[in-house]
């Protein structure tokens, strides 16, 4: 009797290994990294909160679909820094197991990585990284928001439109996207034969960008094109205020967080930039996208990166539906092939392995919410 | 026109520079130390007037002096708890344990008010301008200007002419001499370390104004340059603090109009190493012989 008891207890517990171990093999590991701490923080929390809203949403249909399979993302904090973005990169790859790889945030990081995803094969979709190089010769790697080079040439072409002649460029020196928007905003410039009166530069950990602007106002230029982040072009925009300087500012999709950084919002209005994502949009998708959101984080979406990385999640968990398998090149093989229907639009991916969407147009009103302008593409 | 406009950039950052640099010379005039902390005060007295201001509403006249009480209050705690039972340590410990206690402020408030910098509310002083026949000088540029050089001169008449500032001379003089002279060492050494931190206080409340970001390694940088500042002038001398960062500020923003802005930080450094090798003890600084 006691023999038999103990028998059963023990099939009764090899019979919970074993489904519980068959329903790990059903759970695909998708890695993903970015910083979390430290002064870039915010941009790698929105890219998982983006990424994990899209993660149990899919795993919540194919538990109501009947199926077996779920997504489990695993994303690590590498605190913006080069080497560490690699060792987080291989211990999610060769210990944890993930089959593809949503990341990294910052561009820097993400060349780093691009490299590595593409030496293993691994499928790579970052959300955020904005840099020409990271998806040159890299065939395994994509991404879901545009480019820095598209940034500058749509912004110069915006200046255009509006019958603006006399331009002005502020930069950061020590910054590949500020660098990367600068130069590509000069060179449409000068093809739409608008006259570029200064082009300044600053390092991004100096604050003090008061002589740089002193010299552009004396050129007198009816736009000054800011490719910073929020942090930064607050600071400028405020310098610029008390030295009296009355402009259009441009930016790229970095600055599209400088509200949280403003206590003079009207300077705001100034203000007009390129996003990726207009969160205003009355489609479906995305008022579901943001209320969603709202339900899960209880805060609304302030980066348009959060919006990048939902689709860059979809990407990677499509394409590994379509593909039947975890194969790295099957999977590779349906992102490239595949249209995906995203928040931000819909996307394809073009030789170059970006994605083949317009840039939204954007400015602030005089309490500093988003306003939509127009779309604009690169034509 | 340009040339004016950038040299009164450069009058406005220098007079931060040279109130925070005041902090250091101090410190180091009295008990030999370079308070690598005194960056992170100006921090916390961004964060302190920060939340009085927003969170608690108070106007600036108020905030202003409950920063510089809170600040002075925390280096005299920062002197009392870290420095001084290294006071007869080599020097070398003491300065490793400035370094931390800067370390144990930044981490602190990134763990209070984490890494994302906050927004510090603008005033009338940083949006009004005044023109000038073609140059336009912003009101804050003057102000920092002014109640830099007051204070300057307050510090200098009071090192001077009031009995604790006989005492501090003294203790910087001599510290066993002075203490068998019957100066309390201790206080003498208190009071320096809160004059120091509540001239900090005003420089963060001046620098927010200008530079309205506030963040917990926002002090890293004015300190080191207020640090070089007071080291160019001569370091323990009162007014070779305030030279040095005139000095400091000027040619910055100068090397960034005219020469390049990757440059300028070279050409500060450049400046500071051509003076010690010229004067090693600092534009204002005296040779003393050391006493065998």
């Amino acid at each position: 009797m006691k023999k038999t008891r103990l028998l059963s207890m023990f099939i009764a517990v090899m019979m919970v290994l074993l489904i519980t171990s068959s329903a790990m093999a059903e759970t695909i590991v998708i890695g993903g990294a970015g910083p979390l701490t430290g002064g870039a923080a915010q941009y790698g929390i929105s890219v998982e909160q983006g990424a994990q809203l899209y993660i149990d949403q899919i795993n919540a249909e194919l538990a109501a679909s009947g199926s077996d399979t779920r997504f489990e993302l695993i994303f690590e904090d590498n605190g913006g820094d080069d080497t560490e973005a690699q060792n987080v990169y291989y211990r999610l790859t060769e210990s944890k197991g993930a089959v593809a790889f949503l990341g990294d945030v910052l561009s820097s990081n993400c060349k780093v990585v691009a490299e590595c995803a593409n030496e293993d094969g691994i499928p790579m979709v970052t959300a955020s990284s904005t840099s020409y190089e990271i998806t040159t010769d890299h065939p395994t790697v994509f991404r879901t928001c545009f480019l820095d080079p598209f940034q500058g040439v749509v912004m110069a072409n915006y200046a255009k439109s509006k019958g603006y002649t006399k331009v002005a460029i502020l930069y950061g020196n020590d910054d590949d996207y500020s660098i990367g928007l600068a130069d590509s905003f000069e060179e449409q410039c000068k093809k739409n034969g608008m006259e570029v009166t200064a082009k300044e530069s600053g390092s991004f950990s100096d604050m003090d960008f008061s002589a740089q602007l002193t010299k552009i106002a004396s050129t007198n230029p009816e736009v000054v094109f800011l490719p910073f982040y929020g942090e930064q072009a607050s600071m400028i925009l405020s310098r610029a205020a008390s030295i009296g300087m009355d402009v259009t500012f441009l930016g790229g999709d970095g600055i599209s967080n400088i509200v949280d950084f403003m206590t003079d919002k009207k300077l705001l209005t100034k203000v007009v930039y390129c996003d990726h994502f207009d969160a205003n949009s009355e489609t479906e998708i995305v008022k579901k996208f943001k209320a969603d959101f709202k339900a899960k984080y209880g805060t609304d979406v302030t980066l348009s990166f959060s919006a990048t990385a939902y689709d860059a999640a979809l990407v990677i968990c499509q394409a590994i539906l379509r593909a039947g398998s975890t194969d790295k090149a099957a999977i590779v093989e349906q992102i490239k092939a595949g249209t995906f229907d995203g928040v931000t639009s819909t996307i394809t991916f073009d030789d170059h392995n970006d994605p083949i969407k317009s840039a939204f147009i954007m400015t602030f009103d005089e309490s500093g919410n988003k306003t939509f302008i127009e779309l604009l593409g690169n034509e | 026109m340009l040339f004016l406009n950038q040299l009164i950039n450069g009058l406005h950052i220098g007079s931060i520079y040279a109130l925070i640099a005041l902090g250091y010379t101090m410190v180091y005039g009295i008990v030999k130390l370079i308070n690598f902390a005194h960056g992170d005060i100006i921090m916390v007295g961004a964060y302190v007037s920060l939340l009085l201001i927003t969170n608690s509403g108070l106007p600036y006249y108020l905030a202003i002096p409950i920063t510089m009480v809170f600040c002075a209050v925390l280096g005299v705690l920062i002197e009392r708890l870290a420095y001084k039972p290294l006071r007869s340590a080599p020097r070398i410990s003491a300065l490793i344990t400035a370094i931390g206690v800067s370390m144990f402020l930044q981490n602190l408030a990134q763990l209070i008010f984490s890494a994302t910098p906050k927004p510090y509310p603008s005033t009338v002083i940083s949006t009004r301008s005044l023109s000038l026949g073609g140059l336009t000088v912003n009101l804050l540029t003057l102000v920092t200007l002014g109640v830099s050089i007051v204070l300057m001169f307050g510090l200098s008449a009071f090192v001077r002419f009031t009995k604790t500032g006989k005492a501090m001379r003294a203790v910087s003089e001599d510290m066993g001499a002075s203490q068998l002279m019957g100066i309390n060492v201790n206080n003498t050494i208190s009071i320096t370390f809160a004059i120091g931190s509540a001239l900090a206080a005003i420089g963060a409340v001046l620098y927010c104004m200008a530079y309205p970001l506030v963040s917990p390694t926002m002090g890293s940088l004015p300190g080191l340059k207020a640090f070089i500042a007071a080291v160019f002038g001569g370091i323990g001398i009162l007014p070779g603090a305030m030279i040095g960062g005139f000095v400091m500020g000027i040619a910055e923003s100068l090397t960034k109009s005219y020469i390049s802005s990757q440059m300028s930080d070279a050409v500060v450094y450049g400046i500071l190493i051509i003076m010690l090798l010229v004067k090693p003890t600092g534009l204002l600084g005296k040779r003393a012989s050391e006493k065998v």
